[in-house]
């Protein structure tokens, strides 16, 4: 005799591998991915105006070393706000104003800065160009030019050059912490990391999406159409709730793997158009400075006894959210009524993930770290929350507890509202119905 | 031997079937009646062992209903449980496989029912694609796919036409002569006379008659005299006993209160001239339903 559990798992499985949508939606997911990792390649590809630099066209009515000065300043200016230092030509012009606005009509890209000597301002600048410039260049070239105005305002007062360098040079700060287990790239980690994690821990949020509407959709289409009569009449309710618990759980562990392999597909394109992955500007950029900085912390070597941990913590979220899909699922008559019971489990999952970019801007929360406890919550709040340094192992081992626990209770009591709801057809006191199976243990 | 013994469900307060009890052979076939609601898919769903009766117990030879022996009961459901997007032959190896079949074993007898029902060409079709007629004969494929010891047939000729009817009747036979016990529910009277050797007649759950069809009429006072020929409506109806008379076409149904009306109206019909038909014959089942269930059944 075949095992009726094992052969539903597979059915629920394949029923959802094999459809045309999940290829679909497959090919068009690794193609956004792919594209998202090289997206800068791509914009280059298109080509643009952009790939051309602009020209800055220095007019000295000053001493004639302002286009020296200038130089220097425009390349600290722009690697304040771009990773590319070298986006602009600096050029010397010896022409007058008059006839730069001749070449700058018939070349968009040129720009021209007349320095003069300011009796009250120590120089002033004309600044020409045909067509408005954006936020970014106005802000790089405003900055270049503010600080060519003070170093010149400082060789007026008698700085030598020597004093001037060190004047612009950065203050070396040197970071002092009282627990010495503390460093400062750790602290560049959390940091970091506030802002990072929620960002990593979203194919999670996207996963257990995916793993509410599978369940819930196989369970309600059963039931609607009545499929769900002969299917129960074989095998028990709590043998078909956990084939759909373990078939939706395989799936997604295949979604999120497919997920991984588009990334580690998208990475590979970088690497053999050449780019690597530390092009500025870019997703594979970001990834890759997280990397190094995480290199430089404790995290790595803390992974061996937190990732199993977390590991525990996802699945038995993922077994919670499986079976409150399931049993949300049985109660409901229509697929319409599903799809309005989804919206709260959503809204969990999605307080968890605001909770976890939040839990970096309010350090220290006693609200936040209670609820990193909380079963659902606690699957992408507590690995944030443990990231940043906010709680410890023991408290994820709380929050795995809890999870566990809840899912004791689902198995224990939500399999007597499932039995009770998949075989019941109207919407009529629905919850008194439901809440009165609690207490039953026969149906 | 299917036996339904002093059987009660309650919903709550609501008592959905009020000790019942009856008891079917194998190669037995056996009506279970009622208008919607009268407690029909509780008692269906308590002897697949879905429902867990309040009082009383249901046995298959002598052993309770539970998912060790459900291996060897069909069930065909009064609405469509087909999963629609699946293949026929993919619905076969589903439903066969929870009977505890083999894929080979199940095939082999799809093959055989799908020849027996003209459908082998849509072996590979999606069910959504199949004609309502169509997908109600691979339910009944799927149902019988076991060759079942029990079989619960819940209204097994919705949407089929006169033709498919019989194939179906030929088949349920069949299936009885070999052995099977099966529990057949219509609100079609006539499929019921025709294959129901003991019926139940629930009304709110309980039931109202129970027993042998032939005794059933038997019992039930009221005859119905078909006559051919041309008598006058207005004569007969004044017999004292005559509950009414209808035409249909040359012919007549007279309804009378019981045998003893027959004589009076033979001896006025026999004054008619061509007169080609007296037949004296059982009230219809339908007839002693809609009497013992009420209005009822009309809404």
């Amino acid at each position: 005799m075949k095992n009726k559990f094992k052969f539903l798992t597979k059915e629920s499985l394949k029923r959802k591998i094999s459809s045309k949508w999940f290829k679909i939606v497959n090919i068009i997911l690794c193609l956004v991915i792919m594209a998202a990792l090289n997206i800068d390649n791509i914009i280059k590809m298109f080509g643009g105006d952009f790939q051309e630099k602009d020209t800055v066209y220095i007019i000295d009515n000053v001493d004639g070393n302002v286009y020296d000065v200038f130089s220097s300043q425009i390349n600290t200016s722009t690697s304040m706000f771009l990773a590319d230092d070298n986006n602009y030509n600096i050029e010397k012009y010896d022409k007058t104003l008059e006839e730069a606005k001749k070449e700058v009509e018939q070349n968009s890209k040129i720009i021209v800065l007349e320095f003069n000597k300011d009796s009250e301002n120590v120089i002033n600048v004309t600044f020409l160009s045909k067509e408005y410039k954006d936020l970014q260049d106005m802000a790089i070239l405003n900055t270049a030019i503010n600080n060519t105005k003070v170093s010149y305002a400082m060789i007026e007062y008698n700085v030598n050059p020597e004093s001037l360098a060190k004047i612009y040079e950065n203050v070396k700060i040197n970071r002092v912490f009282i627990d010495e287990e503390k460093d400062d790239k750790s602290e560049n980690t959390n940091m970091l990391m506030t802002t990072v994690f929620p960002i990593i821990i979203l194919p999670f949020f996207m996963l257990t999406i995916i793993l509410v509407q599978m369940i819930g959709a196989e369970v309600n289409d059963e039931k609607t159409t009545k499929s769900m009569e002969i299917i129960i009449s074989n095998v028990s309710p709590e043998t078909h709730l956990a084939s759909k618990v373990a078939a939706g759980n395989l799936f997604i562990l295949i979604q999120g793997g497919l997920l991984l392999a588009f990334v580690g597909l998208g990475i590979l394109v970088r690497f053999l158009s050449g780019s690597g992955i530390e092009s500025s500007g870019t997703v594979g950029n970001y990834i890759g400075t997280v990397i190094d900085l995480l290199k430089g912390t404790q995290v790595f070597s803390q992974l061996a006894y937190v990732l199993p941990l977390l590991l525990i913590l996802l699945i038995t979220t993922f077994l919670a959210y499986s079976l409150l899909a399931g049993i949300l699922a049985a109660m409901t008559t229509n697929t319409e009524d599903f799809q309005q019971l989804q919206t709260p489990i959503v809204m969990v999952s999605l307080i968890g993930y605001y909770l976890a970019i939040l839990a970096g801007l309010f350090k220290g929360s006693l609200l936040i770290r209670i609820l990193s406890y909380i079963p659902f919550i606690s699957a992408i709040l507590s690995p944030s929350l443990l990231v940043l340094g906010e709680i410890g192992i023991i408290d994820v081992l709380v929050a795995i507890a809890l999870t566990c626990l809840l899912v004791f209770w689902m198995i224990k009591y939500g399999i007597r509202i499932y039995k009770v709801g998949i075989l019941n057809y109207s919407s009529k006191d629905l919850w008194k119905k439901m809440f009165k199976s609690l207490k039953q243990k026969k149906v | 031997m299917l036996e339904v013994k002093n059987v009660t469900k309650y919903y709550g307060n609501f008592c959905a079937v009020n000790n019942l009890s009856f008891t079917v052979k194998p190669g037995e076939i056996f009506g279970l009646l009622g208008v919607n609601g009268a407690g029909k898919t509780t008692t269906f769903r308590m002897i697949m062992g879905l429902l867990e009766p309040t009082e009383g117990e249901v046995t298959l030879d002598g052993k309770k209903i539970d998912y060790s022996v459900t291996d060897q009961i069909g069930f065909l459901t009064e609405e469509r449980s087909l999963l629609t997007k699946l293949k026929v032959s993919e619905q076969a190896i589903y439903y066969g496989t929870l009977k505890g079949m083999e894929e080979d074993a199940i095939l082999k007898r799809l093959d055989e029912l799908l020849e027996k029902f003209e459908m082998s060409q849509y072996k590979n079709t999606p069910i959504k694609e199949l004609s309502k007629g169509n997908q109600q004969k691979i339910q009944f494929i799927t149902a019988i796919i076991n060759k079942p010891k029990l079989l619960i047939l819940d209204e097994p000729f919705s949407g089929l036409d006169p033709f498919n009817v019989e194939m179906f009747k030929d088949e349920i036979k069949a299936l009885a002569n070999e052995g099977s016990i099966i529990i057949f529910s219509s609100h079609r009277m006539e499929h019921v006379e025709l294959f129901c050797k003991k019926i139940v007649i629930l009304v709110s759950g309980k039931s109202v008659i129970e027993g042998e069809l032939t005794t059933i009429k038997k019992k039930y006072k009221k005859k119905n005299i078909y006559v051919r020929g041309d008598i006058n409506v207005s004569e007969i109806s004044k017999i004292d006993g005559v509950i009414s008379v209808s035409e249909y076409g040359d012919s007549y149904e007279i309804k009378i209160e019981d045998d003893s009306v027959t004589q009076k109206v033979f001896d006025k019909v026999k004054k008619y001239k061509d007169i080609t038909k007296f037949e004296l014959a059982d009230a219809t089942l339908n007839e002693i339903f809609v009497a013992k269930v009420g209005e009822s059944y009309e809404k």
